[in-house]
Protein backbone atom coordinates (compact mmCIF):
# COMPACT_ATOMS: atom_id res chain seq x y z
CA UNK A 1 0.00 0.00 0.00
CA UNK A 2 1.22 3.37 -0.68
CA UNK A 3 1.75 6.06 1.94
CA UNK A 4 0.27 9.36 2.04
CA UNK A 5 3.26 11.41 0.85
CA UNK A 6 2.87 9.53 -2.41
CA UNK A 7 -0.52 9.85 -2.77
CA UNK A 8 0.12 12.95 -2.45
CA UNK A 9 2.65 13.55 -4.72
CA UNK A 10 1.66 11.04 -7.45
CA UNK A 11 -2.24 12.84 -7.20
CA UNK A 12 -0.96 16.15 -7.47
CA UNK A 13 1.72 15.40 -9.93
CA UNK A 14 -1.70 13.78 -12.12
CA UNK A 15 -3.85 16.45 -11.55
CA UNK A 16 -1.15 19.13 -12.39
CA UNK A 17 -0.92 17.49 -16.00
CA UNK A 18 -4.64 17.19 -16.24
CA UNK A 19 -5.60 20.60 -15.13
CA UNK A 20 -2.67 22.21 -17.94
CA UNK A 21 -4.14 20.55 -20.40
CA UNK A 22 -7.49 21.64 -19.64
CA UNK A 23 -6.34 25.26 -19.51
CA UNK A 24 -4.15 24.58 -22.66
CA UNK A 25 -7.40 23.31 -24.11
CA UNK A 26 -9.30 27.05 -22.92
CA UNK A 27 -12.02 24.40 -21.12
CA UNK A 28 -11.21 26.32 -17.65
CA UNK A 29 -9.68 29.83 -17.00
CA UNK A 30 -6.07 30.13 -15.06
CA UNK A 31 -7.92 30.70 -12.21
CA UNK A 32 -10.31 27.38 -12.30
CA UNK A 33 -7.62 25.64 -13.21
CA UNK A 34 -5.98 26.08 -9.85
CA UNK A 35 -8.88 25.04 -8.37
CA UNK A 36 -9.43 21.94 -10.34
CA UNK A 37 -5.25 21.02 -9.55
CA UNK A 38 -6.64 21.40 -5.65
CA UNK A 39 -9.70 18.59 -6.22
CA UNK A 40 -7.82 16.34 -8.21
CA UNK A 41 -4.93 16.44 -5.38
CA UNK A 42 -7.57 16.12 -2.88
CA UNK A 43 -9.13 13.41 -4.96
CA UNK A 44 -6.22 11.57 -4.41
CA UNK A 45 -5.92 11.48 -0.73
CA UNK A 46 -9.89 10.81 -0.25
CA UNK A 47 -10.03 6.90 -0.59
CA UNK A 48 -7.71 7.07 3.05
CA UNK A 49 -10.63 8.80 4.91
CA UNK A 50 -11.53 5.47 5.61
CA UNK A 51 -8.65 4.58 7.47
CA UNK A 52 -8.97 5.09 11.34
CA UNK A 53 -5.60 7.01 12.33
CA UNK A 54 -4.38 7.81 8.37
CA UNK A 55 -3.81 11.41 7.97
CA UNK A 56 -5.82 11.60 5.06
CA UNK A 57 -8.47 11.33 7.45
CA UNK A 58 -6.77 14.42 9.41
CA UNK A 59 -6.65 16.68 6.72
CA UNK A 60 -10.35 15.68 4.97
CA UNK A 61 -11.95 16.19 8.21
CA UNK A 62 -9.71 19.58 9.14
CA UNK A 63 -10.81 21.17 5.28
CA UNK A 64 -14.48 19.97 5.68
CA UNK A 65 -14.63 21.47 8.81
CA UNK A 66 -12.96 25.26 7.50
CA UNK A 67 -14.96 24.95 4.72
CA UNK A 68 -18.43 24.72 6.67
CA UNK A 69 -17.56 27.22 8.87
CA UNK A 70 -16.44 29.62 6.24
CA UNK A 71 -19.35 29.16 4.38
CA UNK A 72 -21.48 29.73 7.64
CA UNK A 73 -19.78 32.69 8.33
CA UNK A 74 -20.83 33.36 4.45
CA UNK A 75 -24.37 32.71 4.81
CA UNK A 76 -25.07 34.47 8.84
CA UNK A 77 -22.49 37.40 8.24
CA UNK A 78 -25.64 40.13 7.38
CA UNK A 79 -27.74 38.48 10.48
CA UNK A 80 -25.67 37.41 13.06
CA UNK A 81 -23.53 39.62 15.62
CA UNK A 82 -20.06 38.88 16.16
CA UNK A 83 -20.57 37.10 19.04
CA UNK A 84 -23.17 34.49 17.73
CA UNK A 85 -21.17 34.00 14.57
CA UNK A 86 -18.18 33.38 16.77
CA UNK A 87 -20.32 30.46 19.00
CA UNK A 88 -22.06 29.29 16.34
CA UNK A 89 -18.73 28.94 14.02
CA UNK A 90 -16.63 27.08 17.24
CA UNK A 91 -19.21 24.94 17.51
CA UNK A 92 -19.76 23.55 13.72
CA UNK A 93 -15.95 23.14 14.01
CA UNK A 94 -15.81 21.15 16.57
CA UNK A 95 -18.75 19.24 15.83
CA UNK A 96 -17.50 18.32 12.66
CA UNK A 97 -13.77 17.80 13.50
CA UNK A 98 -14.39 16.32 16.69
CA UNK A 99 -17.60 14.73 17.18
CA UNK A 100 -18.34 13.58 13.38
CA UNK A 101 -14.78 12.20 12.68
CA UNK A 102 -15.20 10.10 15.62
CA UNK A 103 -18.69 8.68 14.97
CA UNK A 104 -17.03 8.30 11.12
CA UNK A 105 -14.19 6.49 12.51
CA UNK A 106 -16.44 4.19 14.63
CA UNK A 107 -18.34 2.60 11.48
CA UNK A 108 -16.04 3.15 8.54
CA UNK A 109 -13.37 0.01 7.61
CA UNK A 110 -10.72 0.63 6.11
CA UNK A 111 -10.33 -0.99 2.33
CA UNK A 112 -14.09 -1.70 2.43
CA UNK A 113 -16.87 0.07 -0.22
CA UNK A 114 -14.62 3.52 -0.11
CA UNK A 115 -11.97 1.94 -2.03
CA UNK A 116 -14.05 0.46 -5.62
CA UNK A 117 -14.87 1.93 -8.59
CA UNK A 118 -18.66 3.56 -8.21
CA UNK A 119 -17.36 5.45 -5.16
CA UNK A 120 -14.95 7.42 -7.35
CA UNK A 121 -17.82 8.23 -9.72
CA UNK A 122 -20.15 9.28 -6.28
CA UNK A 123 -17.50 11.73 -5.41
CA UNK A 124 -17.38 13.55 -8.52
CA UNK A 125 -21.19 13.70 -9.22
CA UNK A 126 -21.56 15.20 -5.24
CA UNK A 127 -18.48 17.47 -6.32
CA UNK A 128 -20.70 18.31 -9.70
CA UNK A 129 -24.00 19.01 -7.29
CA UNK A 130 -22.61 20.63 -4.64
CA UNK A 131 -20.12 23.28 -7.15
CA UNK A 132 -23.67 24.08 -8.79
CA UNK A 133 -25.93 24.29 -6.28
CA UNK A 134 -23.90 25.68 -3.05
CA UNK A 135 -21.77 28.23 -5.34
CA UNK A 136 -23.67 28.38 -8.05
CA UNK A 137 -20.63 27.65 -10.67
CA UNK A 138 -21.84 26.77 -14.41
CA UNK A 139 -22.42 23.22 -15.66
CA UNK A 140 -19.10 22.59 -17.42
CA UNK A 141 -17.01 23.90 -14.51
CA UNK A 142 -18.99 21.83 -11.71
CA UNK A 143 -18.87 19.10 -13.89
CA UNK A 144 -14.93 19.75 -14.50
CA UNK A 145 -14.55 19.80 -11.01
CA UNK A 146 -16.30 16.51 -9.91
CA UNK A 147 -13.91 15.15 -12.64
CA UNK A 148 -10.81 16.45 -11.33
CA UNK A 149 -11.95 14.58 -7.84
CA UNK A 150 -12.99 11.45 -9.77
CA UNK A 151 -9.97 11.17 -11.67
CA UNK A 152 -7.16 11.64 -8.43
CA UNK A 153 -9.63 9.21 -6.54
CA UNK A 154 -8.88 6.67 -9.44
CA UNK A 155 -5.45 7.15 -9.58
CA UNK A 156 -5.02 6.78 -5.47
CA UNK A 157 -7.09 3.42 -6.27
CA UNK A 158 -4.59 2.20 -8.77
CA UNK A 159 -1.58 3.28 -7.17
CA UNK A 160 -2.91 1.21 -4.15
CA UNK A 161 -3.26 -1.90 -6.65
CA UNK A 162 0.02 -1.62 -8.18
CA UNK A 163 1.78 -1.35 -4.67
CA UNK A 164 -0.19 -5.04 -4.05
CA UNK A 165 2.50 -6.23 -6.55
CA UNK A 166 6.00 -7.07 -5.64
CA UNK A 167 8.41 -6.46 -8.28
CA UNK A 168 11.53 -7.72 -6.34
CA UNK A 169 10.10 -11.47 -4.60
CA UNK A 170 7.75 -11.81 -7.62
CA UNK A 171 4.20 -11.92 -5.48
CA UNK A 172 0.95 -10.48 -5.30
CA UNK A 173 0.05 -8.77 -1.92
CA UNK A 174 -2.70 -10.47 0.06
CA UNK A 175 -4.02 -6.18 -0.35
CA UNK A 176 -4.69 -7.44 -4.36
CA UNK A 177 -8.36 -6.55 -5.81
CA UNK A 178 -8.74 -4.88 -2.59
CA UNK A 179 -8.64 -1.36 -4.01
CA UNK A 180 -9.85 -1.25 -7.81
CA UNK A 181 -13.10 -3.12 -7.43
CA UNK A 182 -16.74 -2.93 -8.23
CA UNK A 183 -17.89 -3.82 -5.22
CA UNK A 184 -18.12 -6.19 -2.60
CA UNK A 185 -21.01 -9.43 -2.47
CA UNK A 186 -18.75 -11.33 0.52
CA UNK A 187 -21.69 -10.77 3.26
CA UNK A 188 -25.02 -9.55 3.31
CA UNK A 189 -23.81 -6.09 4.87
CA UNK A 190 -21.51 -6.07 2.21
CA UNK A 191 -24.19 -6.90 -0.55
CA UNK A 192 -26.31 -4.35 1.10
CA UNK A 193 -23.96 -1.33 0.83
CA UNK A 194 -22.62 -2.17 -2.87
CA UNK A 195 -26.23 -2.42 -3.90
CA UNK A 196 -27.40 1.34 -2.29
CA UNK A 197 -23.77 2.89 -3.78
CA UNK A 198 -25.49 1.24 -7.34
CA UNK A 199 -28.77 2.92 -6.41
CA UNK A 200 -27.24 5.85 -5.24
CA UNK A 201 -25.15 6.41 -8.94
CA UNK A 202 -28.47 7.34 -10.80
CA UNK A 203 -30.34 8.93 -7.72
CA UNK A 204 -27.35 11.39 -7.79
CA UNK A 205 -27.13 12.02 -11.54
CA UNK A 206 -30.86 13.13 -11.59
CA UNK A 207 -30.46 16.18 -10.02
CA UNK A 208 -26.77 16.60 -11.22
CA UNK A 209 -26.13 19.41 -13.55
CA UNK A 210 -26.34 19.29 -17.00
CA UNK A 211 -23.62 16.99 -18.27
CA UNK A 212 -23.97 18.12 -22.04
CA UNK A 213 -20.99 20.63 -22.15
CA UNK A 214 -18.20 17.94 -20.40
CA UNK A 215 -19.22 15.62 -23.12
CA UNK A 216 -18.17 18.52 -25.55
CA UNK A 217 -15.64 19.74 -23.78
CA UNK A 218 -14.11 16.34 -23.19
CA UNK A 219 -15.30 13.55 -24.69
CA UNK A 220 -16.24 14.59 -28.32
CA UNK A 221 -14.61 14.52 -31.50
CA UNK A 222 -14.11 18.15 -31.39
CA UNK A 223 -12.55 17.49 -28.33
CA UNK A 224 -10.29 15.53 -29.55
CA UNK A 225 -9.25 17.93 -32.54
CA UNK A 226 -8.52 20.66 -29.97
CA UNK A 227 -6.40 18.54 -28.19
CA UNK A 228 -4.28 17.60 -31.29
CA UNK A 229 -4.25 21.34 -31.79
CA UNK A 230 -2.52 22.63 -28.93
CA UNK A 231 -0.21 18.93 -28.36
CA UNK A 232 2.51 20.47 -30.35
CA UNK A 233 3.26 23.43 -32.13
CA UNK A 234 0.26 23.56 -34.76
CA UNK A 235 2.72 26.32 -36.84
CA UNK A 236 6.23 24.15 -36.24
CA UNK A 237 7.98 26.55 -35.03
CA UNK A 238 9.18 25.03 -31.12
CA UNK A 239 9.45 27.35 -28.45
CA UNK A 240 10.00 30.44 -31.23
CA UNK A 241 6.53 32.10 -30.75
CA UNK B 1 -33.12 69.46 -18.86
CA UNK B 2 -34.40 72.37 -17.04
CA UNK B 3 -35.39 72.32 -13.42
CA UNK B 4 -39.08 72.35 -14.08
CA UNK B 5 -38.98 69.42 -16.48
CA UNK B 6 -40.39 67.30 -13.12
CA UNK B 7 -43.71 69.11 -14.12
CA UNK B 8 -43.88 68.01 -17.92
CA UNK B 9 -46.10 64.94 -18.36
CA UNK B 10 -43.63 62.17 -19.12
CA UNK B 11 -43.55 60.67 -22.86
CA UNK B 12 -44.39 57.30 -23.55
CA UNK B 13 -41.30 55.19 -23.43
CA UNK B 14 -40.40 54.74 -26.86
CA UNK B 15 -36.48 53.90 -28.32
CA UNK B 16 -35.75 54.47 -31.95
CA UNK B 17 -33.81 51.91 -33.80
CA UNK B 18 -32.47 54.85 -36.49
CA UNK B 19 -29.66 52.59 -37.55
CA UNK B 20 -28.97 49.92 -39.11
CA UNK B 21 -29.66 46.74 -37.20
CA UNK B 22 -28.57 43.50 -38.14
CA UNK B 23 -28.42 44.64 -42.05
CA UNK B 24 -31.88 45.70 -42.14
CA UNK B 25 -32.67 49.25 -41.90
CA UNK B 26 -35.44 49.86 -39.12
CA UNK B 27 -37.62 52.40 -40.08
CA UNK B 28 -40.21 51.85 -37.31
CA UNK B 29 -40.16 52.93 -33.43
CA UNK B 30 -40.14 50.04 -31.34
CA UNK B 31 -41.98 50.02 -28.17
CA UNK B 32 -40.21 49.04 -25.04
CA UNK B 33 -41.68 46.20 -22.99
CA UNK B 34 -41.69 47.01 -19.40
CA UNK B 35 -42.31 44.31 -17.18
CA UNK B 36 -43.54 44.92 -13.79
CA UNK B 37 -41.79 42.76 -12.09
CA UNK B 38 -38.67 41.68 -14.61
CA UNK B 39 -38.05 45.43 -15.88
CA UNK B 40 -37.77 46.71 -19.37
CA UNK B 41 -37.16 44.24 -22.03
CA UNK B 42 -33.82 44.79 -23.51
CA UNK B 43 -33.91 45.95 -27.51
CA UNK B 44 -30.42 46.34 -28.57
CA UNK B 45 -29.27 43.17 -26.77
CA UNK B 46 -27.89 41.69 -29.96
CA UNK B 47 -25.22 44.63 -30.46
CA UNK B 48 -25.12 44.37 -26.19
CA UNK B 49 -24.16 40.83 -26.66
CA UNK B 50 -21.48 41.09 -29.35
CA UNK B 51 -19.71 44.24 -27.50
CA UNK B 52 -19.77 42.12 -23.90
CA UNK B 53 -18.57 39.02 -25.45
CA UNK B 54 -15.79 39.99 -27.01
CA UNK B 55 -13.73 41.64 -24.20
CA UNK B 56 -15.14 38.30 -21.93
CA UNK B 57 -14.38 35.16 -24.15
CA UNK B 58 -11.35 34.18 -26.65
CA UNK B 59 -11.37 35.32 -29.88
CA UNK B 60 -14.72 36.93 -29.12
CA UNK B 61 -14.77 39.75 -31.92
CA UNK B 62 -13.78 36.99 -34.41
CA UNK B 63 -17.06 34.57 -33.53
CA UNK B 64 -19.92 33.92 -34.93
CA UNK B 65 -23.07 34.42 -32.84
CA UNK B 66 -27.10 33.22 -32.67
CA UNK B 67 -29.32 34.90 -30.59
CA UNK B 68 -32.86 33.48 -29.25
CA UNK B 69 -35.68 35.98 -27.86
CA UNK B 70 -35.28 37.45 -24.29
CA UNK B 71 -36.67 35.78 -22.24
CA UNK B 72 -38.12 36.29 -18.63
CA UNK B 73 -36.07 34.71 -16.14
CA UNK B 74 -34.68 34.59 -11.89
CA UNK B 75 -31.34 32.95 -10.51
CA UNK B 76 -31.03 32.19 -6.82
CA UNK B 77 -27.40 32.77 -5.32
CA UNK B 78 -25.68 29.61 -4.25
CA UNK B 79 -26.88 28.05 -1.09
CA UNK B 80 -23.39 29.14 0.61
CA UNK B 81 -24.54 32.77 0.09
CA UNK B 82 -27.87 32.41 1.26
CA UNK B 83 -29.78 31.21 -1.56
CA UNK B 84 -32.29 34.28 -2.14
CA UNK B 85 -32.90 35.23 -5.62
CA UNK B 86 -30.16 37.13 -6.58
CA UNK B 87 -31.57 38.16 -10.24
CA UNK B 88 -34.74 38.99 -11.59
CA UNK B 89 -34.74 40.22 -15.45
CA UNK B 90 -34.21 39.08 -18.72
CA UNK B 91 -31.98 36.54 -20.42
CA UNK B 92 -31.30 35.90 -23.79
CA UNK B 93 -29.65 32.31 -25.06
CA UNK B 94 -26.84 33.26 -27.48
CA UNK B 95 -24.99 30.23 -29.34
CA UNK B 96 -21.08 31.45 -30.36
CA UNK B 97 -18.83 29.66 -31.97
CA UNK B 98 -14.84 30.14 -31.11
CA UNK B 99 -12.09 29.95 -33.53
CA UNK B 100 -9.48 28.05 -31.93
CA UNK B 101 -6.06 29.44 -32.13
CA UNK B 102 -5.25 27.60 -34.96
CA UNK B 103 -8.66 29.13 -36.77
CA UNK B 104 -10.67 25.55 -36.85
CA UNK B 105 -13.94 26.84 -36.09
CA UNK B 106 -15.38 25.86 -33.05
CA UNK B 107 -18.91 23.60 -32.06
CA UNK B 108 -21.02 26.39 -30.74
CA UNK B 109 -21.38 27.01 -27.14
CA UNK B 110 -24.86 27.76 -25.49
CA UNK B 111 -24.70 30.54 -22.87
CA UNK B 112 -27.16 32.78 -20.92
CA UNK B 113 -27.16 36.11 -20.96
CA UNK B 114 -28.85 37.98 -18.07
CA UNK B 115 -29.88 41.37 -18.12
CA UNK B 116 -31.23 43.96 -16.22
CA UNK B 117 -32.89 46.57 -18.91
CA UNK B 118 -30.60 47.09 -21.34
CA UNK B 119 -27.34 46.29 -18.80
CA UNK B 120 -26.09 42.85 -19.24
CA UNK B 121 -25.54 41.75 -15.51
CA UNK B 122 -23.72 38.21 -16.42
CA UNK B 123 -23.38 35.40 -18.65
CA UNK B 124 -23.31 31.46 -17.50
CA UNK B 125 -22.17 28.98 -19.92
CA UNK B 126 -25.12 26.59 -20.99
CA UNK B 127 -28.83 26.82 -21.30
CA UNK B 128 -29.76 25.31 -18.03
CA UNK B 129 -28.54 25.70 -14.57
CA UNK B 130 -29.84 24.23 -11.01
CA UNK B 131 -30.68 28.15 -9.91
CA UNK B 132 -31.91 29.48 -12.58
CA UNK B 133 -35.95 29.08 -13.14
CA UNK B 134 -36.61 30.50 -16.75
CA UNK B 135 -40.55 31.98 -16.93
CA UNK B 136 -41.12 32.20 -20.08
CA UNK B 137 -40.68 28.89 -22.26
Amino acid sequence: MANFNTHFMVASGASAVLSGTLLSMEVVSPEQAVYAFALGTLGGLLPDVDSAHSTSIKVGFNVLSLLMTIMLIFVKSSTYSLIEMFIVAGLVFAGIRYALLDIFRKISKHRGMFHSIPVAFIWGILVAILMQYFFGLNSLVSWVYGFMVTTGYFVHLILDETYSVDLRNKRIKKSFGTALKFGKIKTTKDKIQTAIIYVSIPLLMSIAPDTSLIENALFSHDAWLTFKDVLIPYDGKWFLH
Amino acid sequence: MGIFSGCVPAPTPQISLGGIVGGVRANSTVHAVVDKEYGAKPINYTNSIRAYFSTKIARGNLSTYKYGKPKRAYKRKGLAYGGDIAWKGWLVETSIATPTRTGRLLTPKPYMVLFSGEQIVEHILGYSHKLLIKVDK
